[in-house]
């Protein structure tokens, strides 16, 4: 349903996105999970036809974002991270504007926005300026905004972003509604625990580059699969790291609060080999333990920049 | 057909009229406009009876202040209605969620434009009873008022679709509304004060009357004006005499009549040289221009041309800035590695 093939995007000297492929097949949930900063809203941003790639390329229900724009914002519904609303208007006419903008029939868009206020449970607002909303209710407006056409995917953008918990909650809510009705829905967020409760799929990016992707599951054991230790050093740690990133079995090293901190692939006995190799190599070590990471964890080193 | 009404009626007018006139600001400002115009009319009213003079001429004294006070009042008016229309949704953080609609971009930029525009149309409309008045002193015809309000919108046209460009080049509002009184002060009279600068310098050869430069005409001032009083207040506006010339041993200059005489070197004794030839300052009054880019035609014609190409050029390249994705077909995409 979703495909997109090396998305590469350049400002300049920056490179915001790197080559970042991923594919959602129809009626998943893909969450698209990073820190700020790391590539999410450029990405949807391309997938909704509003910015174009560098290179690579991306399609929607089969049409080209690039090359057939009309045909994919008929076909999607998307929300941004920031957006605005008209003051002067009540939630009625605001959708009303938009049902007509999505070219839907007058008579039908009645029908339509009575629907989707009753979905969103903005029923009691429908004659309230829109200006007037508190934030949760304009991100439920700005949702049913996105419905208006009754697409067939749903790009969200951090759409819990600045919400009260409650709201967040209510939120999800919805949006395990739109789940139900066979949505398609790619929705961002630089919280994972907020998505992998919701998502069936689920894409890691940083720094431009997708660090994971596939289903939930996979990507979690994918991200827990190594393990981490941390060893502390006498003296230099340079020699130490000298010897640990030739060795096969070390994946990535990195200095983290005056330790060093060694992702492997292994047992134990690969752990003994480490440690041999550096008191073979005359590095004096005065702690080596391995380290017990979770979900979160596991996350925030997929995500963490790399040493070298 | 429908296509057609989609482009050309779109949601995007119907907001805006919404919108607009639910606010204080809309009626408060037709109130000032009328008030202002009707206020100096009254002004002029009042004056002309105590001055007294020639009843023919209220009229068309009074016309023509309040046709070019109208067309000042719009230049004022018109770049605040459109310079914020682009640069304001951005601002606003909105010009996404149309983007993403079916709405093609150029339907954006005209639903603003048209809008805005209905809006002057009102402010004219609501000038009518005003003008309305020198018909009681006679001396100016209904084709005069007619073709001066057509001069007034085609202008406030110009100056919309000024504001509407500045206002997709330039992201902020105020900056785009800062270029867009600029833009319209220099089409007003920028180009009335290039005449003054640089006007055309009579060819003592030729043997039609000069005219002034031809930009010159994309001023609404001078067909307002041409068309108030057959262009007696602009005999001499935008052409000038060359120094002194000699002339086949002649020493010419310029007579006050408007021909030119000339004098014999030797023996100082004028010598009229009459008629048309070699030249006169002005046409006579009240026909086409004489001569240059729009020979033969009236200056309202010229004006409406030139505005309406400056608004064409202004729309193709708001057209063109507009879209968040520019398509152009000489952009090729760069080679796309791909994986399998």
């Amino acid at each position: 349903m979703i495909t997109a093939e090396n998305l590469t995007k350049v400002y300049g000297k920056r490179t915001a996105l790197d080559h970042v492929s991923f594919e959602v097949p129809e009626g998943e949930i893909f969450g698209f999970v990073g820190p700020n900063g790391a590539g999410k809203t450029t990405t949807l941003r391309i997938l909704a036809g509003l910015l174009d790639p560098t290179s690579g390329r991306a399609s929607i229900d089969g049409a080209d974002v690039e090359k057939q724009p009309q045909q994919v914002h008929g076909r999607i519904g998307y929300m941004p991270d920031f957006f605005g609303v008209y003051d002067q208007l009540t939630v009625t006419e605001y959708l009303d504007f938009y049902a007509a903008c999505y070219r839907q029939p007058k008579q039908r868009r009645t029908k339509i926005i009575d629907e989707l206020l009753d979905l969103m449970g903005l029923s009691e607002r429908r004659d309230q300026l829109v200006d007037t909303l508190s934030r949760g209710l304009k991100q439920r407006l700005c949702l049913a905004r996105a419905l208006v056409h009754d697409p067939v995917v749903l790009l969200l953008d951090e759409p819990a972003s600045g919400l009260d918990p409650r709201a967040r909650v209510e939120m999800r809510e919805i949006l395990k509604e739109l789940r139900g009705m066979g949505k398609t829905i790619i929705i961002s967020s630089h919280i994972l625990p907020e998505l992998t409760e919701l998502c069936t799929m689920i894409g890691i990016i940083d720094h431009g580059r997708m660090r994971a992707t596939g289903p939930v599951h996979e990507v979690i054991r994918q991200l827990t699969a190594d393990r981490r230790l941390r060893i502390t050093v006498v003296g230099d740690k340079e020699p130490a790291l000298a010897i640990l990133e030739p060795l096969p079995a070390v994946r990535h090293v990195e200095i983290t609060n005056g330790a060093i901190e060694a992702t492997y692939e292994g047992d134990d006995s690969t752990a003994a080999d480490i440690l041999q190799a550096l008191t073979a190599g005359g590095i004096k070590v005065s702690a080596f333990s391995q380290v017990e990471g979770g979900l979160e964890e596991a996350f925030m080193r997929a995500t963490s920049e790399e040493v070298g | 057909m429908s296509r057609v009404v989609a482009a050309f009626w779109n949601p995007i007018v119907a907001k805006e009229y919404r919108s607009r006139m639910r606010t204080w600001r809309s009626p408060l400002a037709m109130m000032i406009y009328i008030l202002l115009i009707a206020g100096l009319g009254f002004a002029i009213f009042s004056s002309i009876n105590t001055f007294g003079g020639q009843p023919a001429n209220y009229g068309q004294t009074l016309f023509m202040i309040l046709v070019i006070f109208q067309m000042i009042l719009l230049t004022f008016i018109t770049p605040a209605l459109t310079a914020g229309a682009i640069s304001g949704e951005r601002e606003r953080q909105t010009i996404d969620l149309l983007f993403v609609t079916r709405i093609p971009p150029f339907s954006i930029l005209w639903g603003k434009l048209l809008a805005s525009m209905s809006f002057v149309v009102l402010l004219l409309l609501l000038s009518v009873p005003i003008f309305s008045l020198v018909f009681l002193f006679g001396g100016i015809e209904l084709d005069q008022v007619l073709y001066a309000f057509l001069v007034t919108i085609v202008a406030a046209l110009t100056l919309g679709v000024i504001g509407i460009t500045f206002s997709t080049w330039l992201r902020r509002s105020l900056a785009a509304t800062v270029a867009a009184y600029v833009g319209a002060f220099v089409l007003l009279f920028g180009t009335l004060g290039y005449g003054l600068i640089s006007p055309t310098t009579i060819d003592p050869k030729a043997t039609k009357a000069a005219a002034p430069p031809a930009i010159t005409y994309l001023s609404p001032i001078i067909p307002l004006l041409w068309i108030a009083d057959g262009g007696q207040s602009l005999q001499s506006y935008g052409i000038r005499y060359p120094n002194n010339y000699q002339n086949g041993g002649q020493y010419c200059g310029p007579s006050a009549g408007g021909g030119t005489f000339c004098t014999s070197t030797s023996s100082g004794v004028l010598t009229a040289t009459g008629g048309y030839a070699p030249f006169q300052s002005q046409a006579p009054t009240g026909t086409a221009i004489p001569s240059g880019l729009f020979e033969g035609w009236q200056p309202w014609q010229a004006t409406i041309v030139m505005q309406l190409g400056i608004c064409l050029i202004a729309l193709l390249a708001s057209a063109f800035l507009l879209p968040p994705v520019r398509r152009v077909p000489w952009r090729r995409r760069r080679a796309v590695e791909t994986t399998a």
